[in-house]
């Protein structure tokens, strides 16, 4: 599974924004905005949502316990996965 | 067929009724030989928006909302973009005052023309351009502007953008840059296509960081044009 090919996310003035381009855009209406843990996490996604890889990329490159990079990563597994925003 | 002349391009309007040119006079320019893009509307386009429409509208005011939209997807390639807000010049600069339909917008800039009166121009009430140019961001008067008819053809350079939101007192607050994006949004038509979304977003980066960008909870009284004029116009 992974974020579906058409979503561009962009840091526009020190925000995160994913907006749906081409074909998508036709699903997916206005803008999703992410903090700099779901930006990171987006940008794993678009190539694999890997739920330990995941976490475990949260536990290297932020400072924060197990506890909340696994509370993080459930969370947005379950807000793409509820969206729709994901493919096989 | 007109050459309409806004935010200094030349644009093409293959009209197929004559209230968009009738609404357009002031912007029509004499110049056939200079055209940066043509724009013309289909009849599905027309009857589409006419079906789309939250009120009974006319084909031919329903060619005038499809033209703009098809002139507002074009603008990128200039570096501009088409902005749902109702703009003022004051002493040079332009304030650009932000808010879904209905908050206010108008109500507010009346209240500055009731304050200030001749020093206060309003340059669009609805649907102005902005354009980046070498030495920052100018906004520019379009015939397209609400309901009040409020038009300048006119630029001046960007000072500041002001969202507005209903309060029961006055109040001014600089907004985080990082807020911004996300209220802006709902006041833009984004691109649809990858190679215009990108080049798109950036500008509004670019736009973001380099405009004042304020949060005004204000009620209808003159306090409200006075404490945003205090705020925004003195930096």
């Amino acid at each position: 599974m992974k974020i579906k090919s058409g979503f561009v996310l962009r840091n526009v003035a020190d925000s995160y924004v994913v907006v749906a381009t081409g074909e998508l855009s036709k699903e997916f209406n206005g803008m999703v905005n992410l903090n700099d843990t779901g930006a990171f996490l987006w940008e794993i996604a678009e190539k694999e949502i890997d739920r330990e890889y995941m976490i475990q990329a949260l536990l290297d490159n932020y400072q924060v316990t197990k506890e909340q990079a696994v509370k993080d990563v459930d969370k947005f597994i379950d807000i793409v996965t509820d969206n729709k925003f994901i493919e096989e | 067929m007109f050459v309409l002349g806004i935010a200094g391009l030349n644009i093409e309007i293959i009209n197929k009724y004559n209230y968009v040119k009738d609404m357009c006079r002031d912007y029509i320019v004499d110049d056939n030989n200079n055209i940066d893009f043509s724009v013309e509307v289909s009849e599905a386009d027309i009857v589409k928006e006419q079906s789309t429409a939250r009120i009974a509208c006319s084909e031919e005011y329903c060619e005038s909302i499809c033209i703009y939209r098809s002139i507002s997807g074009k603008l990128i390639n200039y570096n501009a973009f088409l902005l749902h807000g109702a703009c003022i010049e004051y002493h040079g600069n332009v304030y650009v005052f932000l808010a879904k339909s209905g908050i206010g917008k108008s109500t507010h800039i009346r209240l500055w023309k009731k304050v200030y009166g001749d020093d206060v121009h309003i340059i669009n009430g609805d649907k102005p351009i902005i354009r980046k140019a070498k030495d920052g961001f100018y906004v520019y008067g379009t015939p397209w502007c609400g309901k009040e008819g409020w038009n300048i053809n006119t630029s001046a350079p960007l000072k500041a953008f002001c969202f507005i939101e209903r309060g029961a007192d006055n109040i001014i607050n600089k907004m985080p840059a990082s807020t911004v994006m996300k209220r802006l949004a709902n006041q833009i038509i984004m691109p649809k296509e990858m190679n215009e979304v990108i080049p798109y977003l950036d500008m509004m980066d670019n736009l973001i960081r380099e405009t004042d960008c304020y949060l005004l909870q204000c009620n209808m009284e003159e306090e409200a044009a006075k404490v945003a004029c205090k705020c925004i116009c003195q930096r």
